[in-house]
């Protein structure tokens, strides 16, 4: 694990867990950048300086909160409010997509990698931090226990978002485990 | 300072501890020698992964969300599984039902942080060889 992450408090420990994975995969953002899913823009901190960036999320009063953070971002960061699932954006208009902790929570996630997938350039990449479901029996039966309830709060536990990638018309290049392999960093390109 | 991986690593034995007391403390308060064992041990998941759950939101703001739950679902059901069985075989005293479920504990979070050191770092790279970071 890394140093410790600035602005974090007791309480926040994915943030302190996961952090340096996150700003290791942001170190290979390229060119133009889109962010799925900006939330209040708790990341925003990790991603290098000097990045030219379009972060979407679906709700505005998150973007109201992130409003903040992204005018503290050392380059330059604009937020839309936008459905992950229907981007209004032209085809291949992308170098990077970032998606962080996004596609356990979209309704039918393979849509919206397709929509990834449309705007990508053909030479781009997308970055994916994710929690999936483990191929460790134990543990994948009880993310598919839990994945009822939490379903009612927020995510999925159990998704197979790297095999979504594919079924998206991603080819995954690059596969991390961060924690067990629940927690995963991945980089992808179009198949 | 104590770096934060081995902070975490203390919180989550101490988190594991925890969450193996509650779930055998619940299950001999409720579970005596008169229980059918398959019943018990039914009874026991139950309880086990109902208090598992309880320790996730407890403990997940400090050692995380997934380690907080991959050890307690383990703890919790399993070990609730086996607690009952064991309160429903012998009359056990709270000590030894307390102790052995601290024992238990730290034993599944070991396992379990044994098991995210052999699987951390990258499986797939294209055109490259896999490796840890």
């Amino acid at each position: 694990m890394g140093p410790r992450e600035p602005h974090v408090r007791l309480g926040d420990a994915d943030e302190r867990r996961y952090g340096p994975a996150k700003r290791q995969l942001f170190e290979r953002i390229r060119g133009r950048c889109l962010m799925l899913a900006a939330g209040t823009g708790n990341d925003f901190r990790l991603f290098p300086a000097g990045l030219r960036i379009v972060a979407l999320d679906v709700s505005r009063a998150m973007l109201e909160r992130a409003r903040p953070r992204a005018a503290a971002y050392a380059g330059g960061l604009a937020l839309l409010q936008m459905d992950a699932r229907r981007l209004a954006f032209r085809d291949a208009c992308f170098d990077t997509i970032v998606s962080v902790c996004t596609f356990c929570s979209v309704p039918d996630p393979v849509l919206g990698l397709r929509e990834l997938h449309r705007v990508l350039k053909p030479e781009g990449r997308l970055l994916v931090f994710e929690h999936v479901r483990s191929r460790l029996g134990p543990l994948a039966m009880m993310q598919d226990l839990l994945t009822p309830l939490s379903r009612r709060f927020g995510p999925d536990l159990n998704r197979d978002t790297l095999g979504n990638l594919s079924r998206a018309g991603f080819r995954v290049v690059r596969e991390e485990n961060v924690y067990l392999d629940i927690v995963k960093a991945a980089e992808a390109v179009r198949g | 300072m104590i770096r934060d991986d081995r902070a975490f690593a203390v919180m989550e034995y101490a988190g594991g501890a925890i969450t193996a007391a509650a779930t055998a403390a619940a299950i001999h308060a409720v579970i005596d020698p008169h229980w059918d064992m398959v019943l018990a041990m039914v009874v026991g998941t139950a309880i086990g992964a109902a208090i598992h759950i309880l320790a996730a939101v407890a403990l997940g703001p400090f050692v995380g969300m997934f380690p907080a739950m991959a050890s307690g679902s383990l703890i919790g059901m399993y070990g609730g599984m086996l607690f009952a069985m064991r309160d429903s075989m012998q009359d056990a005293s709270w000590f030894q039902s307390l102790g052995v479920a601290v024992v238990f504990g730290v034993c599944v979070v070991a396992v379990v942080q044994l098991y995210d050191r052999a699987l951390r770092g990258t499986s797939i790279v294209e055109g490259g060889s896999a490796g840890r970071p």
